[in-house]
């Protein structure tokens, strides 16, 4: 195949793909707004996937939160003071480990462990057929298996980021305190950092959660689902949805950032 | 016009084989009644067949039409054919469990997400049935821990949970007791006087001599084509 057929294909494959998980979002959003979808077993499923990406993950994102606050935290103390810029430590930390480290380490952290284990489970269902078992009595796998799985990545998500967030500032401000380059009284370190929150970091705490997390609920998802039958093919739909989703975060987190000075 | 006493219809419907494992058909027409029971005795060597499938919709035939309730299942929409299939239930030939539900799970499963009937109240009605087939209590494992034999069992009472319009048994027998073969044939009764449907698939001798489904119609699987027996 020429070079110029070769990149064409690719761009065209691209493309289609980028469709496909367009309309699966859609469709995740648009099944979820709908009140006769939320059946009794999807509330189950939907409860019991924020539990495994959500709540099980509390300890693993607070232990890397508290290690980023240590290292950030301190050194944005140390260099502002030394810098005579103090008054910027609440802007600083907000665009830094609100905005842009809490939600990116917590969107690596949820792909690596739930969406993984969520692209093999369904991987796993449709080579043993029971995704056709499903069919078979009326339920929907878009809205049994994909959109409360998509839902709750994206919820989990969002909490978690919210829980860095927490976790990250108050470990900086303890180990500051304790090094002696802190601002001293703990409320002069929350008012400059809650002071300084704008509509726009609002905006982008939400937006670098709950679109990337329900990306990455729907790329793992069609990953899983787009298995064949041959349970070979399980660990490269893994592969896929690790490659695929952080690819993926990385391109929201870059346009909302952008988005955000323009 | 639609016969409202019809809740199956397969009309010319001719489909080739969709795998190796299973055959494929050829010109069936055959029709079910309300509270009626279809028979069909497979082809040794051909047990493997979609009807089960085309009757749920799941499959498209190449050529003719399956009508569940008057609708051809290739008419509808996919909420309407989840709604359809929602009044079906099925004995699976295959492994028919979600495995990372429970076994009580996957026996509610069906009629919690289509009726929105209480959770306890499915329950209580599924132990019921457990119990007349010998199940007490129902295991609280996943299927993949229990044994194949009460697997098939249980296959059984989530085929009786709730009110379907036509339930579908491909080789129920198979992997069953010899014992509580009898009980099932027993359940299909009454549930077909409730007028319930029934497509029963069988290679097994029991269903052939047994006294309590004389009324069944019969149908003999003859290469791709079916034939009244």
């Amino acid at each position: 195949m020429s070079f110029l057929a070769s990149t064409g294909k690719g761009a065209i494959d691209l493309y289609n793909r980028l469709c496909r998980l367009a309309s699966l979002g859609t469709a995740v959003v648009s099944l979820a707004l709908r009140p006769s979808s939320w059946a009794l077993p999807t509330r189950v499923i939907l409860a019991r996937q924020i539990v495994f990406t959500g709540y099980d993950a509390i300890g693993f994102v607070a232990v890397v939160a508290l290690l980023a606050g240590i290292s950030v935290v301190v050194q944005a103390q140390v260099w502002m003071g030394r810098l005579g810029q103090s008054e910027l430590l609440g802007p600083l930390l907000v665009t830094v480990i609100i905005r842009e480290v809490g939600p990116l380490l917590v969107n690596f952290i949820v792909i690596g462990r739930s969406a993984t284990a969520m692209a093999a489970e369904l991987a796993g269902m449709k080579v043993r057929r029971e995704v056709d078992v499903l069919d078979a009595q009326g339920l929907d796998p878009m809205v049994f298996l994909v959109m409360p799985r998509a839902i709750a990545m994206s919820l989990s998500v969002f909490g978690l980021a919210i829980l860095f967030g927490v976790f990250a500032l108050g470990s900086g401000y303890l180990f500051g305190a304790f090094l002696g380059t802190g601002p001293g009284d703990p409320r002069v370190f929350v008012l400059s950092v809650v002071g300084v929150v704008t509509p726009a970091d609002v905006f982008n705490v939400l937006a670098k959660t709950l679109l990337p997390g329900l990306l990455t609920g729907v790329i793992a998802a069609n990953e899983g689902l787009s298995v064949e039958g041959v349970a070979t093919d399980i660990p490269q739909a893994v592969t896929k949805t690790v490659v695929r989703a952080n690819l993926a975060v990385l391109v929201v987190m870059v346009i909302v950032s952008v988005l955000t000075y323009i | 016009m639609h016969d409202s006493k019809v809740i199956l219809e397969f009309k010319g419907v001719t489909i080739r084989s969709v795998s190796s494992q299973v055959c494929g058909l050829s010109c069936i027409d055959l029709s079910l009644h309300r509270g009626e029971i279809a028979l069909i005795d497979l082809e040794e060597g051909r047990e493997h067949t979609p009807l089960a499938a085309l009757a749920q919709g799941l499959l498209s035939p190449d050529q003719g039409y399956v009508f569940f309730d008057g609708e051809d299942w290739a008419q509808m929409g996919a909420t309407r054919q989840s709604q359809n299939r929602g009044r079906t239930r099925r004995v699976f030939e295959h492994y028919g469990w979600i495995s990372n539900l429970d076994v009580m799970e996957n026996l509610c499963l069906s009629e919690c997400y289509h009726s929105g009937r209480d959770l306890k109240d499915v329950q209580q009605e599924a132990c019921g049935l457990a119990q007349r087939f010998g199940i007490d209590p129902i295991p609280d494992a996943r299927p993949t821990r229990v044994h194949n034999m009460m697997l098939r069992k249980l296959e059984w009472v989530r085929a009786f949970v709730g009110t379907p319009d036509l339930i579908i048994l491909e080789r129920p027998f198979f992997g069953a007791p010899k014992a509580d073969c009898q009980k099932l044939i027993e359940v299909v009764g009454e549930a077909t006087q409730r007028g319930v449907s029934v497509l029963w698939c069988s290679d097994d001798v029991r269903t052939k001599e047994c006294r309590e489904l004389a009324n069944a119609r019969r149908f003999r699987m003859d290469g791709e084509k079916i034939a009244a027996a």
